[in-house]
């Protein structure tokens, strides 16, 4: 199947796990237990878009605001909305990345890095130089590779059989915080 | 919005296919056999190439190298001339005046308005400074991943393309159902196909 196919016919995959994260990040309170990596933090914030229907009747609803007051995307999730893009906050031990990940693409917008030591910033030099690339490539690869296990987990849930169960709680979420 | 500063934006490719024998040798020789060619004193409209991520006029890797550890870290240039299609029509139609009023004629047949335009359009062109643009990438040669650092899909197209005339390796953009097929065990990667859209409510 090429590409553009495989956009078209699977692009719900990423939309239903950037919603089962959301769902996930709330939970425990934030708290996403990796297999791998034990616990993380995630909160959705700021900055949703939530898509609707195909072709001409395409709708697309942009919401912003405090993490408490995503009401509007809530109550668009209840209508059936798609979420296409969320702004997320992740935490790891003492690091912490903010990024937009879009759920078509699995874009990475926007992503704000931990904030390190600074390997070689105040220097110049080839060492200095590999030192700051592979200091900001090894921050960049760990956003890149803890997405990948949250998305590893999704898949797992979603192709066995603990998805009826998954998915009532998910759909019990969606009822419940759009009235709150 | 890059890889050496500030909030960046990337998405994620995997590199199909083997690695020729001794990479290193290989990549340093096609990196310089399409590294980028400078047009701010010739009359091309356009030039692509690879030049360091340190600076854009380091074509040839004086002050950083390509190869970081386990990575190739690249730059992508793209200088072009362009003239805004308001520009263009507006010297065009000039140009057709004035030859009207030259060679008085009343109106000019398709042919000469179609040859003025591209007349002008080339006049035009070579006035016009090169505009770059620059996109890094990030190679980790261990998984053969790719990171490119725009999100931008026609400097995607761009990069796509280039990176194959340059290694002879096809990269294909890891959308959510080709990351999946990465990640789950290959016994389990079949049920993937089958899946279905879930309603959440």
């Amino acid at each position: 199947m090429d590409l553009v196919d495989i956009i078209a016919e699977k692009r719900f995959l990423g939309q239903e796990f950037l919603s089962w994260l959301w769902f996930k990040s709330e939970e425990r309170g934030g708290a996403v237990f990796l297999p791998d990596l034990g616990d993380i933090q995630v909160g959705f914030e700021k900055h949703m878009l939530l898509e609707y229907g195909e072709g001409e009747s395409h709708e697309r609803i942009i919401c912003r605001g405090l993490q408490a007051e995503l009401q509007e995307a809530r109550t668009g999730l209840l209508m059936g909305k798609k979420l296409e893009q969320a702004r997320i906050r992740l935490a790891r031990g003492d690091y912490e990345w903010q990024f937009t990940l879009t759920a078509t693409l699995f874009e990475f917008r926007n992503v704000r890095l931990p904030k390190t030591l600074g390997a070689g910033e105040e220097e110049s030099g080839p060492e200095a130089y590999e030192g700051r690339i592979l200091e900001r490539v090894g921050m960049i690869e760990e956003i890149s590779r803890t997405v990948n296990e949250l998305f590893r987990l999704f898949l797992q849930i979603r192709t066995g059989p603990e998805w009826e169960k998954e998915l009532k709680m998910i759909r019990s979420w969606v009822r419940e915080s759009a009235v709150h | 919005m890059a890889l050496l500063g500030g909030s960046t934006s990337f998405v994620r490719y995997a590199v199909e296919g083997e690695l020729p024998d001794n990479f290193f040798e290989f990549a340093a020789k096609q990196i310089a056999a399409n590294s980028f060619r400078d047009i701010d004193d010739t009359a091309d409209e356009y030039s692509i190439g690879w030049v360091s991520v340190q600076s854009m006029f380091d074509s040839e890797f004086a002050y950083a190298s390509h190869a970081v550890a386990d990575y190739i870290v690249l730059s992508l240039r793209v200088d072009e001339r362009k003239v805004s299609p308001a520009v263009l029509k507006k010297f065009t139609l000039k140009e057709e005046e004035r030859i009207k009023k030259e060679r008085q004629l009343p109106r000019l047949n398709r042919q000469q308005r179609v040859d003025i335009k591209e007349s002008t359009r080339q006049l035009l062109v070579r006035r016009a400074a090169p505009v770059p643009a620059v996109y890094d990438l990030c190679w980790n040669l261990a998984d053969n991943t790719l990171l490119f650092f725009s999100t931008n899909g026609k400097a995607q197209e761009l990069f796509e393309r280039f990176f194959k005339d340059t290694f002879g390796l096809s990269i294909r953009m890891q959308v959510p159902f080709l990351a999946a097929g990465h990640l789950m065990d290959p016994e389990d990667a079949d049920m993937l196909a089958e899946l279905n859209q879930t309603v959440f409510i």
